[in-house]
């Protein structure tokens, strides 16, 4: 699965930390979905899009 | 600030203190045939180097953003295991000598190391439960997993070739160690894999 989650993050000037703290999940975590290592499970899913403000389709997207 | 510094040593180098000063101080106590509670007090001090180890540890964890509330009680609980499975395998060993124990007493005491080893396992248990970091969680149910495959494998191959006396009798607590090297194993090839 492809993601956005590393322009959103940088479009607000957000570290993985400030992140990660703001999902409240670990640093490797966020590092992990942005680098398409982990797909997250629909509850992650929807606390990201929720963080964002956006659909979860707006932020993943099918694919490599 | 040289004790700053003291503390602030890589894990790596309190693993290997830790492990030489344990080893070689049971290899000599063994050596110059020391008595089950000299050996045991001899073992103190290097048993102490695991603090700064698991601390070290967690240093390392809390770096790489991969320190989790439930890690840190899961280490806590480590520590916990460490020093109860030491203490109790002495009594067990000392005190079925000492006592020249038998029947229900020998019973009791065979069962005292298992005890440390339960409560690890409760432990496992509950780290994967209190875990809310779920890519943590899933990092390590797979090397659990890994670890799990790899003592099937082991004690599959091992058993039969006991049974065909081509190796010696091999303990069953033997499982403990052997898991945990699987998962140690588990937990490299998953850093290996993220570094990639």
């Amino acid at each position: 699965m492809k993601n956005r989650l590393k322009v959103l993050r940088a479009e607000r000037d957000w570290s993985q930390q400030d992140l990660a703290e703001r999902l409240e999940v670990s640093r490797q975590s966020v590092n992990a979905i942005e680098t398409g290592r982990y797909d997250p499970s629909l509850p992650l899913a929807f606390r990201i899009a929720d963080l964002f403000g956006m659909a979860i389709e707006e932020i993943f997207q099918r694919g490599e | 600030m040289v004790g700053q510094a003291a503390l602030r040593r890589p894990v790596w180098l309190w693993g290997i203190a830790f492990f030489v000063g344990m080893f070689g101080t049971g290899f000599v106590a063994r050596w110059i045939d020391l008595p089950s509670i000299p050996s045991a007090l001899v073992m103190i001090p290097p048993m102490l180097l695991l603090i700064p180890f698991v601390r070290a540890t967690e240093r390392a964890q809390a770096e790489c953003g991969a320190l989790s509330p439930a890690t840190q009680r899961y280490n806590r609980r480590g520590l916990i295991w460490a020093f109860a499975y030491v203490l109790l395998l002495f009594v067990a060993v000392a005190g079925s000598r000492a006592l020249h124990a038998q029947g229900p007493l020998l019973w009791g005491l065979a069962v005292l190391p298992a005890l440390p080893i339960l409560y690890l396992i409760w432990a496992m248990a509950r780290y994967l439960v209190e875990e809310q970091d779920e890519y943590l969680r899933m990092r390590v149910v797979n090397a659990a997993l890994s670890a799990s495959g790899l003592l099937l494998a082991v004690a599959t191959v091992w058993g039969f070739l006991e049974t065909f006396e081509l190796v010696p009798h091999v303990p069953s607590w033997a499982a403990v160690p052997v898991w945990a090297i699987g998962l140690g194993l588990g937990t490299f090839f998953n850093r290996w894999r993220e570094a990639k």
